[in-house]
């Protein structure tokens, strides 16, 4: 980095794309502890604001335990993923997405677990959900499985990702979904 | 058998498992990023706990959020209770406490229900 390096063009892309939060660096318990907060302040829908939150907490631990980028946590005392948690918004929806470097090995199926779980409705989802949730073979893996399933049945809309493939050992991930701003609105 | 306590933090929920009145809660939030290890003393305790016949246990669940990693070892929990009441060795009552509202922790609850063979009171609260 140069002394003499502008902002300009971070925050010229935050308001082109409406972004509300960006973060790029090791994803520590601390900082999602900080975003959930910073979300229910900002949030007067508190189950809106729940749901941005477990989709954080989702993405951000995909990255947390697959991005193969890593840098050294104190408090850990190992080796955890660096990437990027961003929030932006249109006038119906929040946008919650993640950014971060990937084994290119995995592209394929990665993409067709994305696929998959994009074309199971309501009920395929559930017990999609309850299956892997079951799976004795994955229940020790670091989380991996329900995520993603969970993020669709949470915001009631698809998973949209992104793969920066330039045909070296490395790709690029990026994962969004959205969610209404008004779903989940208070109910008995 | 001595009790069980875990403060909360951020992350972490209150674990407070009381030995001799059978009283055992977990309450907060919960995303560890490391389930498995952070839950691994808790599931010893009640392992410990559940060895004894004849007690009278009342679980309680009072969970704002938790992550899907943390509802796998939910699940583990009522396992372990379902085992203990069918083999015989005591009672146990379990109770899912929501926020009144809080739609997507009733819906948790109502989950556990359908995928466990425990039953499970789902009790509403008004903060």
């Amino acid at each position: 980095m140069e002394e003499k390096f502008s902002n300009y063009g971070f925050y010229a892309g935050f308001r082109e794309n409406k972004l509300s939060l960006a973060f790029q660096g090791m994803i520590s318990q601390d900082l999602l502890s900080l975003i959930g907060l910073s979300l229910r302040r900002k949030n007067d829908n508190e189950m809106v604001a729940k749901r941005l939150f477990g989709l954080v907490i989702e993405l951000a631990q995909n990255i947390y335990h697959y991005s193969t980028e890593k840098a050294y946590s104190e408090k850990d005392k190992k080796e955890v993923g660096v990437g990027i948690i961003a929030i932006g918004e249109t006038d119906e929806h929040y946008i919650v997405c993640s950014g971060n470097r990937m084994d290119s090995r995995k592209i394929i199926p990665i993409t067709e677990r994305c696929d998959y779980i994009n074309n199971l409705d309501d009920d395929g989802l559930r017990l999609y959900y309850k299956e892997q949730r079951r799976n004795p073979s994955i229940a020790d893996s670091k989380g991996a499985g329900l995520g993603l399933i969970d993020m669709v049945r949470r915001s009631g809309n698809k998973l949209t990702y992104v793969i920066n493939d330039s045909g070296e050992q490395f790709a690029f991930l990026t994962l969004a979904v959205r969610i209404n701003k008004n779903f989940g609105t208070l109910e008995n | 058998m001595e009790d069980f306590y875990h403060p909360p933090d951020h992350f972490i929920p209150e674990i407070r498992f009381n030995a001799s009145t059978g009283e055992l809660s977990i309450s907060g939030e919960s995303f560890h990023e490391y389930s498995v290890e952070f839950y691994q003393p808790v599931f010893q305790w009640l392992r410990d706990f559940l060895a004894i016949p004849n007690q009278k246990i009342t679980m309680s669940f009072r969970m704002t959020y938790f992550n899907t990693n943390t509802s796998r070892r939910f699940l583990e929990v009522f396992d372990m209770l379902e085992e203990y009441e069918k083999n015989n060795k005591g009672c146990v009552t379990i109770n899912w406490y929501y926020k009144a509202h809080d739609i997507d922790m009733k819906e948790s609850g109502e989950e556990y229900i359908a995928d466990t063979n425990v039953e499970i009171n789902l009790i509403p609260y008004v903060v």
